[in-house]
C-alpha cells in the first residue's frame, strides 16, 4: 500500500518536541525530524527509541587495524634487508611504536569519517520531498510517513502541537 | 711482457688514431672497451703500474703510475726507490694535474700562432744553423731545470756541438749557500747527505726539511724514524727559526731567533761546546777555536733574542747526545750571512763528531749540480747587452721565479729568438717567440739521478693526453733537440753525433754504460727490463772521508745585510704546496689548506699580533708590503708564531698564467667562475733585489726590510679551521715522555669509556676494518689529503665555497695548538670518517643511505641518498661532505678520475669510505687464492702515501694485524670518546718532552 | 584597526539564528577591489618564491646559504614554525570541543582553516630542503620490487607519518564540520553556485538520521585528534631530541615544542581572526569574551615557555656538560646573540602585557603582541637550529651561516602561499561556523523563560 507523508514546520524547539511526543503517543513512529543545529531535547526525544549509533564500532576497528599495520609494516620491512644502523638491531621496537601510534589515529579517524557517511546515508543524491530550505536557517521540521487515510489526524496533531505550517 | 712490446705499444699510442682508443682519453673513451686485441700490459679494468720518477721537484722520488685503461689515474711511491721508499709528498700527487692540465699546449706556437712542428723546428734550426756556421754559437744560451740524467748529458752534448754557452741548470731553490759552505769547510763543491734518521739529537737552523728542504719526503721519513716514540725512546728535535714553520711545529723545542742570526747562535753553541771541552775526540780543535775567537754567547743571545741559558743547554745536550746532528740552510734563511752561518753549522757538526757518520758527501744531494743563481744574472746581463740571439728555455719559468729587479723579463725583449720548451703556459712561455710543447714527464722516457748511486729510470706511463679527442702535439725534449740539432748542423740520422733516431735510443745507449758501470753481467735486455720494473738501479755509494779546512776558521757571521728602512724583516719561505711556484697551476694544491695557517686558495702575510693590533689589522685585511724593490698587496694573517720583527710571505702564488683555465676555473653548474682563478695571491719574490749573494752566488731571500701599510681593502681568506684551540675537548691528546714510558711498560690498552645499550652487540662475520692514526708521527705534511682526493674523485670547489665551509676533502689534517705562543705544542690530527660502531649518522637517515656494513664500515649509498643532510648534522666530527652543487672537472682533468669510484652527483652526501674499492679488490684477489685478506694485502690511499707511516689500516678481527696491535696501544684513544660513538679509528697520543703550560688535551691519564 | 562600531557592544544573545545565516553567508561571494589588490600582492610574492625554488633546484641546494656545520638552517626553522602554527586549529576544535569550551565556536572554523593551510605550507619545506627533492618520495613506504623501504628508526620517517596523519585528520575534521554549513550556503544560493554547493554539502538535510551519526562521529574524531595534536609536535621535536647535537639532545623537547606550538598557533589565530572580525563586522560573534579567552591562553603558554627556557639554561649549567655549556654560552654571546635575546623579548616579555584585562580586550594591542609572538617563535626555532649547529662538538668546523637571496625569497614565498590559500578560503566557504554559533545561541522556545524569538 502507498504511504503519504505529512510535514509540519515549527519555529520552536519545545513545540517540535511536543509534536514528536504526541505523534509517538498516537502510534506514528516513522518520523523524520529536520533541525538547523543538533538540539539536545529533540535528540533525546528521538534517540529514546533507537539503539546507540554504531560509529564507535567503525572507529574501534579502524584504530586496531592501524596499530596492527604499524607494527607489521615496520617489522616486516626491517627484516627484508636486516640493515644495522647506529648499532640498533634491525627490529627495534621502541621506534616502531611511534609509527604504530600514528597509523592508529589515522585509520581510526578515517573509519569514523567513513561511518558518518555510511550510517548517515551520505552523500544523499536526491533531496527528500519533505525537506525545506528553512531547515538550514531557523525552522524545525517533522515529517511523518503514514497511510493516506491517516493524514488528517496527523495534520491535526501537528497543528495542535503548534506547527507554523502543515502541508502534505 | 717485453720492453720492445711496450715501446712499440706506446709508439702506436703516441701516433696513430687507433692509439686514441688505447690511449684512452677524450670522447674515444667510450670506444675503449672491449679491445679487439688488447695491447699487452693493458687489460681492461685491471690497472697496470709503471715505475718512473717524479719530476715535480729535483729530489727525484720514485713513483708507480697506476694506468687504468690507458690513462694514469693515480701516483704512488715506488717502495723500492731508496729516496722515498714508497711514500710521496703532496706535490708529487699533484703532478697528475700537470699532466691533465686543461691549458696544456695543443701544439707548437710561433708568435702565439699555432704552427706545424716542421715549421717550428725549421725556425729554430735555421737560426741555430746560421749562428753555428758563423761561429756565433756563443750567442746561443740554453737554460734548463736540473737534469741529472741522460737528458742533461744530451743537452750538454748538443750545446757543445752548436757551440752554445754552457747550459745553465736553473733551480729557483738552489741552496747555493749549502754548497758554498761545503767548499769553505770541507773543500767539496757539493751538498752532503744528512742522515737525519740516524741522529738522536737534531738541531735545525731554519732547514724546513719536512716541507721543501732538499729531499723533503725522504727526510720526513727519516725524521719519524729518529723522533717518533718507539719502544720508550724518542729523539730530540730543536728548531731555530724566526717563524714557526711546519717543520718547527714538529720540534720539541722552538727557539725563535731574529732573522739572520743563525750563524751567531751556531758559533755560540760551538763556543759552549769547546769551552766546556765537550767536543768529540778527533775534532780539529785549532780550526774550531779559530772560528769562535770572536764568538760571544751573550752578544748572540741579545742579537738573536734566544736566552743564553737556552743556547748553553742545547749546546750541552747536543754535544753529549750520542748521534747529534745539526742542519741548516733553509731558503728562508738565505741571507748575506747564510754561507758563514752554514760553515758554522758544519763546524758544529765537526765538533760533535757528526761529520762522516751523519754528514756524508756520498751520496751527495742532486742539488749539488744546480747552477748558481749568479749564472742567471750573468746571462741576463749578456741578454741585455744583446749578446744572446737564441735563448732556449727548457721547462723553466725564470720570468716568475726571478725578481723583476733582476731585469730578466726586460732582457728577454732584447733576444731575437726566445724558444720555450714547456708543457703548459707560464709567464715565461707568454714571452717566448717560439713555444715547443714537450711531453709531460709521465709521458716520456728518461732517467734521473736522485743521489749518487740512485739512478731512477723513467718510462712513458701513458700516451700523450688527449684534449677534445686529439692527442696534444707534444714531443720529448730530447727528440726536439736531436732533430733540431741535426737540421741546424746538417747532420744525418744514424751516423755522427746526434745520430739517435729518438731520445729513447740515446737513453738505451746511455744505459748500456750504466749496465757496465753497475757491474751487471746479465744480458742488457734483461738488465733494462729489470730496471724498468724496479724504476731504476741503485747501489750504496762510497763515503769519502772529509775534514775541516783551516779556511773554515775565518768566518765572520755578523748581522745580515738588509736593504730598506722598513719596520719588519721580510721572510720569504718556499711553500710546502707550490714549492718555488711551479705547483701554482694545480687546483688541487691551491685548495689544500696550508699546514700551519690552514689557508687555502690565496697568499697571506704572517704579521706579528702586536704589529697587527697596532695597525688595526684583522685577518683578511689587505696590507701593502713595500721594499726598496717593489711592493705587493696581500691579506694579513696576524699570528703569535713569528718573530715580532718579521713578516713572512710564502712563495708560489701571484702568478700571471695566460691560459683560459688559469684565469677562470668553473667548478659547478650554475656557479660563477672564480676571477683570476689560479692567478690569485701575491709573489714575495717581487720584493727582492735580483742581485746574487757574493758569497754563495745564490739569490738572497732574506735581504730586505719592508714597510707595512693597511690599504683599507679586504680579501677574506679561506680558512676551513675555525680555531686552533680545541677548547678542552681533547680532540688531539698528548702524554709526557715519562708517563708514555710507564704506559709502555704497563703495556695494557686503556679501557675505553663504556656506554650502556638497549641492543645486542653488533656482529662482524669476517672482517672489521679499522684504522689507527699516530698523532706522534703525523707531521702535517698533508700528502694524505691529496692521495685521498686523487683516489676518490673528490672535487675542488674554489675559494668562495672553500671559505664557506663547503670544502669537499674527505680527509683533513687539523692543527691543534696548546701551550703558550712562546712555547707552543702543535699536534697534527688527520680527521676523516671514524666509521663508528654506534654511528650517529646512520639511524637518522630516513632511507638507509647510511648504514653499517657487515665489515664494520659506515656505508654511504650515494644513489639512495635523498639529501636530508641529517647525518651531516648528527656527525659530531663533521666529516660528511655534501654535494651542494654539481661539481665538474674541466677537461681533460676528468680523465684522471678513478673508474673504481663513483663520481657523486648534486645533492648527495659523501665521506671517507676507507677506500672500500681497494678493500673489495683485495678480497677478490684473496678469493682467487682461496684465503681471507691478510694484513698488508692492501693499503688505503692515505696510508700508502704517508711518509711517516702515521696511518695504519687493517682488519681489527685479526689479532695479529698491526692495526689491532696499535689500536690496543696504551697511547690509544678515541676522539670525543665520551659521546659513545665507539669509532673504528684509534688515535695514538702525541708524546711530548715538555708538557705544555696549562696543558689540556691529556685525556686518559 | 579602528574601534568597533557601537552596535557590536550588543551581546550575542540578541542575535537570531537567521542573523547568523545572513551575517556569515554575506561574507561568501564576490569580493571587492581591495581584496583583489591584496590577492595580487600575495600572488606576486608567491611567484617570486616559486622562481627562487626553481633556481635552487637547477643550481643545487648550495644556492641556499647552508654549509658545514649548518646543514640545516632556515628551511627547517620555517618548517617547524609552520607546523607549530598548525597546532592551534585542531587544539581549539578538538581539545576545547571535548572540554565543552563554548567560546571556541566562533573562532574554530578560521582556526581549522589556518591549521590545514599551515600544515600544507609546512609540508613544502621538507621538499624544498632536500638535496634531491625529486627523490623525496623515497621517504614514503611504497611497495617496490627491490623491497626498499624507509628506515623506520629515523625521526624523519616518524615526521612523515606524524605530519601526513595530522594533515589527513585535520582535513577530515575540517570538512566534516563544514558540511552542514555548506548545506546552509546551498539553500541560500541559486544557479551554478547552488549546484556546486549541493555537491559539496553531500546532500545534507539536517535530518535526525544524519545528525545522530554526525554528532557521534564528530565526537570520536575529536577524541582521536586530541592525542594527535600533542603527538605531532612531540615527533617533530624528536628530529632534534634524537640527535646528538648539544642543545638538541634533551628530554625536555617534546612538551617544550608542543607548548611553543600552541603559543604561536594562538598568536596566528588572533592575527587572522581580528581582521576578519573587523572587515566582516562580526563583532556580535567574536566578542571581547573571545579575545579575552584567547589572550589568556596566549599568556599562559608564554609563561610555560619561559619556564622551559629557564630550564634549558639551568640544565646546561647544572649538568656540567662542557658541550652544552659552550653551546648556550655561544648562543647568548656570539654572532647570533641578537636572535637569542630577541627571542626572550618577543616570547617572554611582550606577552606579559596581557596581564592587564584592558590589553586583553584591546584588539590593537592583541594584534601587535601576536606579531611579536610570531617573530619570537620563528627566532626560537632559528636559535635551536642555526647557532646550535654552528657551535657544536667540533671546534674545527664551527661556522656562521649567512642567508642568501634564494632561501630568504623562498621563505617569504611560503607566507604568500599560506595567505593565498586562506584568503581564497574565506571567500568561498563560511569562515564562521553557522551551525555551532547557532548552537550556543539561546534556542527558540515558545513557552521558555526568555522568549528570544518574536
Amino acid at each position: 500500500m502507498t504511504t503519504a507523508s505529512v510535514l509540519g514546520v515549527f519555529a520552536h524547539v519545545d513545540t517540535t518536541v511536543q509534536a514528536i511526543r504526541d505523534l509517538r503517543a498516537q502510534g506514528f513512529s516513522d518520523l523524520t525530524v529536520y533541525t538547523p543545529v543538533p538540539v539536545e531535547e529533540i535528540e533525546h526525544e528521538v534517540e529514546k527509541v533507537r539503539p546507540l549509533s554504531a560509529v564507535r564500532l567503525f572507529t574501534l576497528v579502524g584504530a586496531l587495524t592501524g596499530t596492527a599495520t604499524g607494527f607489521f609494516l615496520t617489522i616486516w620491512s626491517s627484516l627484508k634487508w636486516e640493515l644495522v644502523t647506529g648499532g640498533k638491531a634491525p627490529v627495534s621496537i621502541p621506534p616502531f611504536v611511534i609509527i604504530a601510534f600514528e597509523l592508529t589515529i589515522l585509520l581510526g579517524g578515517l573509519a569514523s569519517a567513513l561511518a558518518i557517511l555510511v550510517l548517515g546515508r551520505l552523500p544523499k543524491l536526491t533531496p527528500s520531498p519533505t525537506y525545506d530550505p528553512r531547515f538550514s536557517v531557523d525552522r524545525f521540521g517533522v515529517a511523518v510517513a503514514c497511510p493516506p487515510e491517516k493524514v488528517e489526524s496527523v495534520q491535526s496533531v501537528l497543528s495542535a502541537a503548534g506547527a507554523e505550517e502543515v502541508r502534505r | 711482457m717485453s720492453a720492445m712490446d711496450r715501446r712499440s705499444f706506446f709508439k702506436i699510442v703516441a701516433t696513430t688514431g687507433a692509439a686514441a682508443a688505447a690511449g684512452g682519453c677524450g670522447p674515444s673513451a667510450e670506444k675503449l672497451i672491449p679491445y679487439v686485441v688488447p695491447p699487452d700490459n693493458i687489460v681492461p679494468g685491471i690497472p697496470a703500474y709503471f715505475a718512473t720518477v717524479c719530476r715535480e721537484c729535483p729530489s727525484g722520488c720514485g713513483v708507480l703510475a697506476k694506468n687504468r685503461d690507458g690513462r694514469v689515474v693515480k701516483l704512488e711511491g715506488n717502495p723500492e726507490h731508496p729516496t722515498n721508499t714508497g711514500t710521496l709528498c703532496v706535490r708529487a700527487h699533484a703532478g697528475l694535474q700537470g699532466l691533465y692540465h686543461p691549458d696544456r699546449f695543443r701544439g707548437p706556437l710561433s708568435g702565439g700562432k699555432p704552427v706545424s712542428w716542421d715549421e717550428a723546428e725549421k725556425q729554430l734550426a735555421d737560426k741555430l744553423g746560421a749562428l753555428a756556421q758563423g761561429r756565433q754559437g756563443g750567442r746561443i744560451a740554453v737554460v734548463s731545470g736540473l737534469e741529472t740524467g741522460s737528458l742533461g748529458r744530451l743537452m750538454d752534448e748538443w750545446v757543445r756541438l752548436v757551440g752554445a754557452r754552457p747550459r745553465i741548470a736553473y733551480e729557483p731553490l738552489g741552496y747555493e749557500p749549502l754548497r758554498a759552505a761545503s767548499r769553505v769547510a770541507f773543500g767539496r763543491d757539493a751538498i752532503p747527505d744528512y742522515a737525519i734518521g740516524d741522529s738522536t739529537y737534531l738541531v735545525s737552523f731554519g732547514a724546513d726539511f719536512l716541507e721543501t728542504w732538499l729531499n723533503s719526503v725522504g727526510y720526513t721519513g727519516d725524521f719519524s724514524r729518529m723522533h717518533a716514540f718507539f719502544q720508550g725512546k724518542q729523539g730530540t728535535f730543536v728548531a731555530v727559526e724566526p717563524r714557526l714553520s711546519l717543520t718547527a711545529a714538529n720540534a720539541d723545542e722552538w727557539l725563535r731567533n731574529a732573522p739572520g742570526t743563525e750563524g751567531l747562535l751556531a758559533l755560540a753553541m760551538l763556543k759552549v761546546i769547546l769551552d766546556e771541552g765537550l767536543q768529540a775526540a778527533g775534532a780539529d780543535a785549532n780550526t774550531l777555536r779559530a772560528a769562535i775567537r770572536s764568538a760571544d754567547i751573550d752578544a748572540a743571545a741579545t742579537a738573536s733574542g734566544v736566552p743564553a741559558e737556552s743556547i748553553k743547554r742545547i749546546a750541552r745536550e747536543l754535544a753529549k747526545a750520542k748521534g747529534g746532528l745539526v742542519v741548516g740552510g733553509g731558503i728562508a734563511t738565505a741571507g748575506s750571512t747564510a754561507t758563514d752561518a752554514l760553515v758554522a753549522v758544519n763546524l758544529l757538526n765537526a765538533a760533535i763528531g757528526a761529520v762522516g757518520p751523519r754528514v756524508r758527501f756520498g751520496p751527495a744531494s742532486p742539488f749539488s749540480r744546480v747552477s748558481p743563481y749568479s749564472d742567471m744574472t750573468a746571462l741576463t746581463q749578456a741578454m741585455a747587452g744583446g749578446q744572446i740571439e737564441v735563448l732556449v728555455l727548457v721547462d723553466v719559468n725564470p720570468v716568475y721565479a726571478m725578481p723583476p729587479k733582476s731585469g730578466f723579463a726586460e732582457a728577454l725583449g732584447k733576444v731575437p729568438l726566445v724558444v720555450a720548451l714547456a708543457g703548459r703556459p707560464s709567464e715565461t712561455t707568454a714571452r717566448a717567440h717560439l713555444v715547443l710543447p714537450i711531453l709531460h714527464s709521465l709521458e716520456s722516457w728518461g732517467d734521473y739521478m736522485a743521489e749518487d748511486g740512485v739512478l731512477g729510470l723513467m718510462q712513458p706511463t701513458m700516451g700523450p693526453v688527449q684534449i677534445e679527442g686529439k692527442a696534444v702535439q707534444a714531443r720529448a725534449t730530447g727528440d726536439v733537440l736531436l732533430s733540431a740539432g741535426r737540421k741546424a748542423l746538417g747532420l744525418e740520422e744514424g751516423k755522427g753525433p746526434l745520430r739517435w733516431a729518438s731520445f729513447q735510443d740515446f737513453l738505451r745507449d746511455e744505459w748500456q754504460k750504466v749496465a757496465r758501470d753497475y757491474g751487471s753481467n746479465a744480458p742488457f735486455a734483461d738488465f733494462w727490463d729489470a730496471a724498468l720494473r724496479r724504476g731504476g738501479v741503485w747501489r750504496t755509494p762510497t763515503t769519502p772521508a772529509v775534514s775541516i779546512r783551516p779556511e773554515a776558521g775565518r768566518i765572520q757571521p755578523g748581522a745580515p745585510k738588509l736593504e730598506g728602512d722598513g719596520s719588519h724583516v721580510l721572510v720569504v719561505y718556499p711553500s710546502s704546496r707550490f714549492y718555488d711556484g711551479r705547483g701554482g697551476d694545480r687546483p688541487w694544491l691551491q685548495e689544500i689548506p696550508d699546514g700551519m695557517t690552514q689557508v687555502a686558495w690565496d697568499s697571506w702575510a704572517e704579521i706579528p699580533t702586536e704589529t697587527a693590533q697596532k695597525m688595526g689589522l684583522r685577518r683578511g685585511d689587505l696590507v701593502k708590503l713595500t721594499s726598496p724593490h717593489g711592493s705587493i698587496e696581500v691579506p694579513a694573517y696576524p699570528t703569535d708564531l713569528i718573530h715580532p720583527g718579521a713578516v713572512a710571505v710564502a712563495m708560489g702564488l701571484g702568478h700571471k698564467y695566460p691560459g683560459g683555465f688559469a684565469s677562470q676555473g668553473i667548478h659547478a653548474t650554475g656557479t660563477v667562475s672564480q676571477p683570476n682563478y689560479l692567478n690569485g695571491g701575491a709573489n714575495p719574490i717581487e720584493l727582492l733585489s735580483g742581485a746574487p749573494d757574493p758569497a754563495s752566488g745564490g739569490l738572497p731571500h732574506l735581504s730586505v726590510k719592508v714597510t707595512l701599510a693597511a690599504t683599507g681593502g679586504r680579501r677574506p681568506l679561506a680558512v676551513p679551521q675555525a680555531t686552533f684551540n680545541q677548547d678542552d675537548r681533547e680532540i688531539a691528546q698528548w702524554v709526557g715522555l715519562g708517563p708514555a714510558r710507564e704506559l709502555e711498560l704497563r703495556g695494557k690498552a686503556p679501557e675505553h669509556a663504556s656506554h650502556p645499550t638497549m641492543y645486542p652487540p653488533v656482529k662482524y662475520p669476517e672482517y672489521r676494518w679499522g684504522m689507527s692514526v699516530d698523532v706522534d708521527r703525523c707531521t702535517g705534511c698533508q700528502a694524505c689529503i691529496l692521495a685521498c682526493q686523487t683516489e676518490n674523485n673528490v672535487p675542488t670547489v674554489g675559494k668562495a665555497q672553500a671559505a664557506y665551509g663547503r670544502i669537499q676533502h674527505w680527509l683533513r689534517v687539523e692543527r691543534w695548538q696548546e701551550g703558550t705562543a712562546a712555547k707552543p705544542v702543535n699536534m697534527f690530527l688527520p680527521m676523516f670518517c671514524q666509521h663508528c660502531e654506534v654511528a650517529p649518522c646512520e639511524p637518522v637517515c630516513p632511507v638507509y643511505a647510511a648504514y653499517h656494513t657487515r665489515e664494520g664500515l659506515n656505508g654511504q649509498v650515494y644513489n639512495r641518498c635523498v639529501g636530508t643532510r641529517y647525518c651531516g648534522n648528527n656527525c659530531p666530527y663533521h666529516v660528511r661532505k655534501f654535494n651542494w652543487f654539481n661539481y665538474t672537472w674541466a677537461a681533460p682533468l676528468d680523465q684522471q678520475l678513478n673508474p673504481d669510484v663513483t663520481v657523486r652527483q648534486l645533492g648527495v652526501m659523501e665521506k671517507c669510505t676507507m677506500c672500500v674499492q681497494r678493500t673489495v679488490a683485495a678480497k677478490d684477489a684473496a678469493r682467487e687464492v682461496g684465503r681471507m685478506v691478510k694484513d698488508g694485502d692492501m693499503q688505503t690511499a692515505c696510508q700508502q702515501t704517508c711518509p711517516t707511516q702515521a696511518i695504519t689500516f687493517g682488519n681489527l678481527k685479526d689479532g695479529g694485524a698491526l692495526v689491532s696491535k696499535l689500536s690496543a696501544s696504551p697511547r690509544g684513544y678515541h676522539v670525543l670518546e665520551e659521546l659513545g660513538t665507539t669509532p673504528a679509528v684509534t688515535y695514538l697520543k702525541k708524546v711530548v718532552r715538555a708538557e705544555p703550560a696549562g696543558g689540556h688535551g691529556k685525556g686518559g691519564h | 584597526m579602528s574601534a568597533p562600531p557601537a552596535h557590536s557592544a550588543t551581546a550575542p544573545a540578541q542575535v537570531t539564528w537567521a542573523d547568523v545565516n545572513r551575517d556569515v553567508i554575506r561574507t561568501v561571494g564576490m569580493p571587492g577591489d581591495r581584496y583583489f589588490a591584496w590577492m595580487c600582492l600575495v600572488a606576486l610574492t608567491l611567484a617570486c618564491g616559486v622562481a627562487a625554488w626553481a633556481w635552487q633546484i637547477y643550481v643545487g641546494i648550495g644556492a641556499a646559504g647552508k654549509r658545514t656545520p649548518q646543514m640545516w638552517a632556515m628551511y627547517i626553522t620555517t618548517f617547524v614554525f609552520w607546523i607549530g602554527i598548525g597546532h592551534a586549529g585542531t587544539l581549539i576544535s578538538a581539545v576545547l570541543y571535548l572540554f565543552r569550551a563554548r567560546w571556541r565556536t566562533s573562532i574554530y572554523r578560521g582556526a581549522e582553516a589556518m591549521t590545514v593551510f599551515a600544515v600544507m605550507t609546512a609540508g613544502l619545506f621538507p621538499l624544498i630542503h632536500a638535496g634531491r627533492m625529486w627523490f623525496a618520495y623515497w621517504l614514503m613506504p611504497y611497495p617496490n620490487q627491490r623491497y626498499l623501504w624507509p628506515n623506520f628508526k629515523s625521526p624523519l620517517v616518524w615526521d612523515v607519518f606524524a605530519i601526513s596523519t595530522y594533515l589527513t585528520i585535520s582535513v577530515v575534521f575540517f570538512i566534516v564540520g563544514l558540511v552542514p554549513d555548506i548545506a546552509a550556503l546551498r539553500d541560500n544560493s541559486t544557479g551554478i553556485k547552488r549546484k556546486i554547493y549541493a555537491v559539496l554539502s553531500l546532500g545534507w538535510e539536517g535530518s535526525d538520521q544524519q545528525w545522530r551519526h554526525y554528532r557521534r562521529g564528530y565526537g570520536l574524531l575529536a577524541a582521536l585528534a586530541t592525542p594527535l595534536v600533542l603527538s605531532v609536535h612531540s615527533v617533530v621535536s624528536f628530529d632534534f631530541a634524537m640527535a646528538l647535537v648539544p642543545g638538541w639532545h634533551s628530554t625536555l623537547f617534546a612538551p617544550f615544542f608542543v607548548d611553543g606550538a600552541i603559543f604561536s598557533g594562538f598568536a596566528m589565530v588572533l592575527v587572522l581572526i581580528l581582521p576578519m572580525r573587523y572587515f566582516f563586522n562580526w563583532y556580535p560573534y567574536i566578542t571581547d569574551r573571545h579575545l579575552d579567552a584567547m589572550a589568556k591562553l596566549t599568556l599562559v603558554t608564554s609563561l610555560v615557555l619561559t619556564y622551559f627556557y629557564v630550564c634549558e639554561v639551568f640544565v646546561a649549567w647544572y649538568s656540567g656538560d662542557h658541550f652544552e655549556r659552550a653551546s648556550v654560552f655561544a648562543k647568548a654571546t656570539k654572532e647570533y646573540a641578537w636572535a637569542y635575546w630577541g627571542m626572550y623579548f618577543c616570547n617572554c616579555l611582550v606577552p606579559l602585557v596581557l596581564l592587564s584585562r584592558r590589553a586583553r580586550v584591546n584588539s590593537v594591542v592583541l594584534y601587535v603582541v601576536s606579531i611579536f609572538v610570531l617573530i619570537g617563535m620563528w627566532l626560537e626555532r632559528f636559535n635551536i637550529i642555526v647557532p646550535g649547529l654552528g657551535h657544536d662538538f667540533y671546534p674545527y668546523t664551527w661556522g656562521t651561516y649567512y642567508p642568501t637571496i634564494t632561501d630568504s625569497t623562498i621563505i617569504v614565498g611560503s607566507f604568500a602561499w599560506f595567505f593565498i590559500l586562506f584568503l581564497g578560503f574565506i571567500r568561498v566557504m563560511p569562515s564562521l561556523s553557522i551551525v555551532e554559533v547557532k548552537e550556543v545561541l539561546p534556542h527558540p522556545l515558545k513557552h521558555g523563560a526568555h522568549g528570544a524569538h518574536h
